[in-house]
C-alpha cells in the first residue's frame, strides 16, 4: 500500500507547490488591494507564452526575463485600470478583470496563434528520479525547489524589510499610511506587479510541465480560487497550507477514484468553509466588514 | 422627403433594370443557354458557415474553414455555374450556434450550411436543420446520435464515428498485446471509446489492465501515469479528446515510458500531435485521411499542395474535413440542379467520389459518410518538420466490408423521416 501512496503523496506535494505559487499572487493582490483579480490566469498564460518567445529568440537563460515582464506588464494594467476600483464593490473589480481575462486570451491567440505550442523541459533536467518507491521527473523536483526558493524569498520580503512593512500597514489603514508621508498608490502599483510577477513564475515554470495553449489559463485560476478560499483570503500561510492540502488530495483521488478528482477540492472546499466560513488561516478584517 | 428624391432615382434604375432584362430576355431567345447563365451569373448565392471563431474549437474551426474554402476555390468559386458567397458564423456554445444557423438562413438566404466543430454543436444544429429544411452538413463531429437516434433528412455527416474508427483500430492492437490499460475522459466521446474498444477487447479474449475516467480539460496526467506504470499493461488505450491527450503524450514521455508502452486513441488530429512537438510524439492512432497517404488520390494531392501553398504547411486531417465536406456538398448541389433544400438533399444522397477503390458516398438511411479509415503509426524517428506518421492500413480493406463497419440498421438506430 504504502508503494502506491507515497509516489502519489510526493506526486501531489510538486503539484502542490505549484499551486501555492499561482494562489499566493491572487492572495497578496486581494489582501492588500481588495481586487479579486480574474485576470490572475491570463497572466500566468503570458508567463508561459513569454518564456516561450524568449527561448525561440535567445535560449534558455533569456527565460528568466519572462515574469519580469509579467510583473512590469502588470504594473501597467494597475496603473490604467485596476486603481480606479480601490474602495469600490468588490463585482465591479471581479467583472472588469474577468473581462481582462478574456482580452488577454483572444490578443494571446492573436499573436501566438490558436494551437498548442510544444515545449519541453532543459536538456539537463530532462529525465527521471527514483527514489524507493517514489518516482518524480527531474523537471518536478526542480519546480519544487524552485518554487520553495521563491515563496521562501518571498516571506523574507514581506515580513523582513521595510518595503514589505508598509505594503502590510497599507493594507490595514491606507489613511494612517499616507499621512505618514508614504506615496501608497506607487506601492500599490508595486503590489500588483508583484502578484502578476508570482503568476509568470508559476506560468513559466508549468510551461515544460503542461502544454501552452491559449486557454491554460481556465486549468489555473480554479485551482488558485479554491486555495485562497481555503486557506482564507489574503492569508500567505494560509495559501501554502491550502496548496497542498489541494494537491496531495487530488492526487490520492486520482489514484482511488479518478473520476471524482476534478471534484475533489472542491469537495475540500466546502468542507472546511463548513467548518471554518473564514478558511483555515482567514483572520477578521476591518476593512472587508 | 429624401424618400422622394430616392424615389425618383429607384424608378429611373427600375426603368433601367427593365430593359436590360427585355434586352436579356430577348438576346436569350435569339442566342439560347449560355446567355441566360451569363445573366444568373451576377447574383450570387450563398453558403454558410459555423464554426468555432472563440474559445478551446478556435484552432479547429480555422482548419476546417480554410479547407473548405479551398474546395471552393478549386471549383472556381462557384457552383451551379453562379458565384458563391460564403458567411462565416461563430459557434460559442450550442445555443449560439442554433441562433447563427437560422441568421444564416433567414437573414443572410443562404442555400446550405457547413457547420460545427464539435458533437454538441452540431447536434444543436442538426435539430435547427430539420425545423427549417435547411441542408447541412457536419464534418467533426463524432457523437452517434447525430446519425443515429437524432437523424434527420437534412442533416449530414462526413466524420467516422467511434464504434467505427473502434473497430478499424482493435484488431491491429490485439496483435500488440492483449492486457489493456484505459485512460478516457469522462464524458460521451470518453465513455464511447471505453465502451467499444472494452467490447473489441473481450472478444479477442483479452484482460482489462485497468480503467481510469478523467475529467475532461486535466492538464496534469503525472497522478494517472504513476498508476499505469504499476500496472504495467501492454497496450494503454486512450479515450481522451485533442487538448487532453497532447497532455498525457508529453507528460508520458516527461516520465520516461515513451517506446515503453504503446499508447492508441481510435481518433487523433495532426495538431494535437504537433503541439507537442517531436520528442514526445508517439502513438498508433486512426484518422479518416493523412496528407502523405501513398494512397492519396490526384484530388487530395492537389489539395494538399493547394493548401500547403496558402498556409505554409500541410493540411491537418480537420483541413480535409472542411476541404471535403464542401467537395461533397458542391458535388450535391451540381447533382441536385435546384436549390430548393429537398434537392439539395436528394443530390448529396446521389454523389459518390473514388477514393481509389472504395467509392465514398452519403449512407441513404442515416446520411453518415461511408469511407475507409486510415490507421497509422507515429515514427518512431521523426525526420520531417509536419510529416510524424506512416499509414499501417486502411480499413476496411475490400470495398464490400464498409457497410458492415459502418453498422446494420438496428445498430445505428435512426429512423429517417421522409422529406
Amino acid at each position: 500500500m504504502l508503494d502506491i501512496l507515497l509516489p502519489q503523496i510526493a506526486n501531489g506535494l510538486v503539484l502542490g507547490f505549484l499551486y501555492v505559487l499561482i494562489a499566493v499572487g491572487l492572495s497578496i493582490i486581494f489582501g492588500l488591494l481588495g481586487v479579486v483579480n480574474f485576470a490572475h490566469g491570463a497572466f500566468f498564460a503570458l508567463g508561459a507564452y513569454f518564456a516561450l518567445s524568449l527561448y525561440q529568440w535567445f535560449g534558455w537563460p533569456a527565460v528568466i526575463l519572462a515574469p519580469f515582464i509579467v510583473g512590469g506588464l502588470g504594473m501597467a494594467v494597475e496603473v490604467l485600470l485596476i486603481r480606479r476600483l480601490y474602495g469600490k464593490e468588490p463585482l465591479i473589480g471581479l467583472i472588469l478583470t474577468f473581462a481582462l481575462s478574456l482580452l488577454i486570451e483572444a490578443l494571446v491567440r492573436l499573436v501566438w496563434g490558436a494551437g498548442g505550442h510544444p515545449f519541453s523541459p532543459p536538456p539537463f533536467l530532462a529525465g527521471i528520479v527514483e527514489y524507493g518507491p517514489i518516482l518524480i521527473t527531474k523537471y518536478r523536483l526542480a519546480v519544487l525547489v524552485v518554487t520553495m526558493a521563491l515563496l521562501a524569498g518571498l516571506w523574507l520580503f514581506l515580513n523582513h524589510t521595510p518595503f514589505g512593512r508598509i505594503l502590510r500597514a497599507g493594507s490595514r489603514d491606507a489613511e494612517m499610511v499616507g499621512m505618514l508621508g508614504i506615496n501608497l498608490p506607487r506601492v500599490l502599483t508595486g503590489v500588483f506587479g508583484l502578484g502578476c510577477f508570482l503568476a509568470g513564475c508559476a506560468g513559466v515554470l508549468a510551461a515544460p510541465l503542461w502544454t501552452i495553449t491559449p486557454s491554460m489559463a481556465a486549468g489555473a485560476i480554479m485551482p488558485a480560487f479554491v486555495i485562497v478560499t481555503i486557506g482564507g483570503l489574503g492569508s500567505y500561510l494560509g495559501a501554502i497550507v491550502a496548496g497542498l492540502l489541494v494537491g496531495i488530495v487530488t492526487a490520492l483521488t486520482i489514484q482511488f477514484m479518478p473520476e471524482a478528482s476534478a471534484a475533489a477540492m472542491y469537495v475540500l472546499m466546502a468542507v472546511i468553509l463548513l467548518v471554518r466560513p473564514r478558511g483555515l488561516f482567514g483572520e477578521r478584517w476591518e476593512r472587508f466588514e | 422627403m429624401s424618400e422622394n428624391a430616392n424615389g425618383s432615382g429607384r424608378t429611373r434604375r427600375h426603368f433601367l433594370a427593365d430593359t436590360g432584362k427585355v434586352a436579356l430576355g430577348a438576346a436569350a431567345l435569339t442566342a439560347g443557354g449560355p446567355f441566360i447563365l451569363s445573366a444568373r451569373g451576377e447574383t450570387p448565392l450563398k453558403l454558410g458557415m459555423v464554426f468555432a471563431k472563440q474559445g478551446t474549437w478556435t484552432e479547429q474551426g480555422e482548419m476546417l474553414v480554410n479547407g473548405a474554402r479551398i474546395a471552393l476555390a478549386q471549383a472556381k468559386g462557384q457552383v451551379l455555374g453562379r458565384p458563391v458567397d460564403l458567411v462565416w458564423y461563430d459557434e460559442p456554445s450550442p445555443q449560439a450556434a442554433q441562433q447563427n444557423f437560422q441568421k444564416l438562413v433567414e437573414e443572410e438566404k443562404v442555400s446550405a450550411i457547413l457547420g460545427g466543430t464539435n458533437s454538441g454543436t452540431s447536434l444543436a444544429m442538426a435539430a435547427i436543420a430539420k425545423r427549417l429544411r435547411m441542408p447541412y452538413i457536419t464534418p467533426n463531429a463524432a457523437a452517434r446520435e447525430i446519425t443515429g437516434k437524432e437523424c434527420n433528412p437534412f442533416t449530414f455527416r462526413v466524420l467516422t464515428t467511434t464504434p467505427v474508427a473502434s473497430r478499424a483500430l482493435a484488431p491491429y492492437l490485439a496483435t500488440v498485446g492483449k492486457k489493456w490499460y484505459f485512460i478516457c475522459a469522462s464524458y460521451a466521446y470518453g465513455q464511447d471509446v471505453y465502451a467499444q474498444m472494452k467490447a473489441q477487447l473481450d472478444q479477442f479474449g483479452g484482460k482489462e489492465a485497468g480503467v481510469d475516467m478523467t475529467p475532461l480539460g486535466t492538464t496534469d496526467f503525472s497522478s494517472f501515469l504513476l498508476k499505469i506504470r504499476q500496472a504495467k499493461p501492454d497496450v494503454i488505450v486512450a479515450g481522451l479528446p485533442g487538448g487532453d491527450l497532447s497532455a498525457f503524450l508529453k507528460q508520458f514521455a516527461d516520465m520516461g515510458m515513451k517506446g515503453k508502452i504503446p499508447v492508441a486513441c481510435p481518433i487523433i488530429g495532426d495538431s494535437d500531435l504537433w503541439s507537442i512537438g517531436p520528442a514526445a510524439a508517439t502513438g498508433i492512432y486512426g484518422k479518416p485521411w493523412h496528407f502523405s497517404d501513398p494512397n492519396n488520390t490526384k484530388e487530395d494531392r492537389a489539395f494538399t499542395a493547394d493548401y500547403a501553398k496558402a498556409h505554409g504547411k500541410p493540411p491537418s486531417d480537420k483541413a480535409w474535413l472542411g476541404w471535403f465536406s464542401m467537395r461533397t456538398l458542391l458535388l450535391g448541389m451540381e447533382q441536385a440542379k435546384a436549390l430548393d433544400g429537398a434537392s439539395i438533399v436528394r443530390g448529396l444522397e446521389g454523389i459518390s467520389i473514388d477514393e481509389g477503390g472504395i467509392p465514398a458516398h452519403y449512407r441513404p438511411w442515416d446520411h453518415q459518410m461511408l469511407r475507409k479509415m486510415l490507421v497509422l503509426k507515429v515514427k518512431d524517428t521523426i525526420t520531417d518538420k509536419w510529416d510524424w506518421m506512416d499509414v499501417l492500413k486502411t480499413a476496411p480493406e475490400r470495398p464490400e466490408d464498409l457497410e458492415t463497419q459502418f453498422g446494420s440498421r438496428e445498430e445505428i438506430g435512426c429512423q429517417m423521416e421522409s422529406l
